[in-house]
């Protein structure tokens, strides 16, 4: 099962692992089962939908070619994601995804084009300075107590600039084979682009992290309840640094998948980031208030996104109309988040009682 | 006078003001009646849009469709009258109760769901743009009213006209919050939602109000924005975001709400304004401009948290429990990990 989730109750045995009881059989446990895979089911479902309409809808949506580039937008979308769901685990948001995003496509263009380093050297220094511009943003956090909001909209305006001042404007044609190869070539049919393997190896060096390694569940109890963390004896900035940290590495990753397909870049790239991220790990289940991830969710939702994007084009609607159903698709990717866990909560009684003074309404 | 220095913008505005004075004796532009009537034509739009951002803010929460509500209200005012011909004066009045309308509905979405205003701005922002740039097909409009280009360009001397809609909107946000029981209200749910609940304040309403105004007042900034620009586009907005946190913030408005300094506003816009055109006049890169708001926001609020301490302890603004700077006023009973502001 490729969700996780942390506990606040004490006494629950480890924190990061689906709560399961001993007493109740095996339709409870498959009840059980489907109650927290709801986002991945519900996910699935809409992609066949999206995949039948358009497939009837639109000539050539079920073509190799288009979902050739369908596959190769979802997996940076859905290393994107997993980038912003690093941080909103552990309770925090990075805004700063795109920003982080300029600063390591300005590098990798300037390393392979000006500098001429070999292609190895430069992702290994493009990977070191996705990680050291987010530990930066924790530090800064750490530092000062503020909200990771206000953190990373500061550090977002700072490294955009940064990004440009230091390129000045220019562009990079990234002549690399092995880059070229890894964003256009074909992985064993036509159909499917490299990048959906580095999607997918990423997805599952995510799930290992948050189910089978330490680190990922005191993430995912600082998540869920910083101070019982914190009291249960987790360093809680130690936790919170590494957060920062391995969103930094995705996006740098989700930028060596930006430049291997555009090839020409440039330090505007990463700009348009901080929406996909968001809606691939809120419509993939990512709990908003911290303590909970689902890679499969993650992954389904960048695959369900860009399904829909690539559909509306085929149907011929005009580009300047794509940005309204965006906006509509992380509306009603919240609402329905919303209603599921309200749901959710009442198919499982002992919780209501374990968040009774929970506040009715927000900030 | 004491109080007036402080204020977290005052060291600020000192800084800028003696800036500003050495700039204009080493640099020709500077200090010439045109560059401070432009400055202060920014600053008036600044102005307006950072009184959008802290409406929200006051409430402890925040809204990210102040650009996308401005982009959906200059297209409105532009398609009435350039399309329908529309009488100016019709055109505007539709554009800013759209504006009241698109922030209603993010009010109620937040209130009716619970849910933090982050996502659900993310969202209806991204929405309000997508509608804007769907109308227009991506094109601006280009017939502007003679009442807009006046307002826009108009100038006495150094004195932009935009400062008079400007400042008139500064005096009734800050009366609205001093005098009006709303907005007394909108501070107290701000400031301690319990404590208002509890004295029979209703934070709903609160918030729905906050992010009605809110709109509101991002469509005014809109239409001041059209007869500057001199074209209606959907781009506008676009780039709104940080300089919506930035003025409220650098004006001294607390994230954690119950603080709604209009005044500060009002400063730290002209502040901004006056750096961003520094910048330009020094031949610095505009780019530079960008990474110092950036740095600029962070020093503003780390210097709000440092004068918070001392106010404090000069008794001005008792200490709220429960309200850690980190979180977003979401004051958990047991002060738990603050999280994005979900029940």
């Amino acid at each position: 099962m490729l969700k996780t989730r942390a506990t606040d109750e004490a006494g629950e045995g480890r924190p990061g692992v689906t709560v399961t009881r001993s007493a109740g059989g095996m339709i409870e446990r498959v009840r059980e089962v489907a109650a927290t895979q709801t986002s991945a089911i519900g996910l699935v479902i809409l992609i066949t939908i999206t995949w039948t309409v358009f497939g009837v809808a639109g000539s050539g949506f079920l073509g190799s070619f288009n979902l050739y580039s369908i596959g190769q937008l979802a997996a940076r979308d859905a290393v994107l994601g997993m980038a912003q769901a690093m941080l909103i685990v552990v309770a925090r948001m990075n805004l700063a995804v795109g920003s982080i995003g300029a600063v390591c496509t300005s590098l990798l263009g300037y390393l392979l084009v000006s500098a001429g380093v070999p292609v190895w050297l430069a992702f290994l220094l493009v990977a070191l300075t996705g990680v050291l511009a987010s530990l930066l943003m924790g530090a800064a956090e750490l530092l000062t107590g503020l909200s990771s909001f206000i953190v990373t909209l500061a550090f977002l305006s700072a490294y955009a600039g940064g990004a440009l001042l230091f390129t000045s404007g220019h562009q990079y044609q990234i002549s690399s084979s092995i880059i070229s190869r890894l964003g256009n070539g074909t992985l064993l049919t036509s159909a499917i682009c490299p990048l959906v393997a580095v999607a997918v190896v990423c997805g599952v060096l995510c799930w290992l992290l948050y189910s089978r390694n330490s680190l990922g569940w005191k993430m995912l109890a600082v998540g869920a309840n910083e101070r019982a963390a914190r009291a249960s004896g987790v360093n809680v900035p130690r936790v919170v640094l590494a957060a920062y940290a391995l969103s930094g590495l995705l996006c740098a990753v989700a930028t060596v998948m930006n430049a291997s397909y555009e090839l020409n870049v440039n330090a505007g790239f990463g700009s348009d980031w901080l929406l996909p991220s968001f809606i691939a790990a809120v419509l993939g289940g990512v709990a908003l208030t911290g303590g909970e991830i689902s890679v499969t969710g993650i992954l389904l939702a960048a695959l369900f996104y860009d399904s829909l994007q690539s559909g509306l084009t085929i149907i011929n609607v005009p580009s300047y109309w794509i940005q309204l159903p965006e906006g509509l698709v992380l509306l009603v990717a919240v609402l329905l988040d919303r209603a599921r866990r309200a749901r959710r909560k009442s198919m499982r009684p002992r919780d209501v009682v374990a968040s009774a003074p929970a506040p009715v309404v927000v900030p | 006078m004491n109080r007036l220095a402080r204020t977290q913008w005052a060291p600020l505005l000192a800084a800028t003001v003696v800036a500003g004075v050495v700039l204009s004796f080493t640099t020709k532009q500077f200090g010439s009646s045109f560059n401070v009537y432009t400055i202060l034509q920014t600053a008036a739009v600044y102005a307006v849009i950072g009184l959008a951002q802290m409406m929200v803010l006051a409430v402890a929460d925040m809204s990210l469709a102040v650009g996308g509500i401005a982009s959906l209200a200059t297209i409105v005012t532009g398609n009435l009258y350039q399309v329908q011909h529309w009488p100016i004066g019709a055109a505007i009045g539709a554009a800013l109760v759209l504006g009241l309308g698109c922030g209603l509905v993010n009010g109620v979405v937040i209130a009716a769901t619970g849910l933090s205003g982050f996502i659900v701005t993310l969202a209806t922002g991204t929405a309000f743009t997508g509608v804007a740039y769907g109308i227009t097909s991506s094109i601006p409009y280009s017939n502007i009213a003679s009442v807009l280009t006046s307002l826009g360009q108009g100038r006495a001397a150094f004195f932009s006209y935009l400062l008079l809609p400007a400042i008139a909107m500064t005096l009734a946000v800050g009366a609205g919050f001093r005098w009006l029981p709303t907005g007394r209200a909108l501070l107290a749910v701000g400031g301690n939602k319990d404590a208002a609940v509890l004295s029979g304040i209703s934070q709903k309403r609160a918030i729905v109000t906050a992010h009605a105004v809110s709109g509101l007042l991002a469509a005014i900034a809109a239409v001041l924005y059209i007869g500057v620009l001199q074209s209606a586009t959907p781009a506008t907005g676009s780039d709104w975001l940080i300089i919506s946190f930035a003025v409220p913030i650098i004006g001294g408005t607390a994230l954690v709400g119950g603080e709604a300094p209009a005044s500060g506003c009002f400063v730290a816009a002209v502040v901004l304004a006056a750096i961003n055109d520094a910048l330009i006049v020094l031949n610095v890169n505009t780019e530079a401009v960008q990474m110092a708001e950036g740095l600029l926001i962070f020093a503003a609020v780390i210097a709000g948290k440092l004068g918070q301490g001392i106010r404090t302890g000069s008794g001005r603004s008792p200490q709220r429990p429960g309200l850690g700077a980190r979180g977003f006023g979401k004051a958990a009973p047991d002060g738990a990990a603050p999280g994005l502001g979900l029940p």
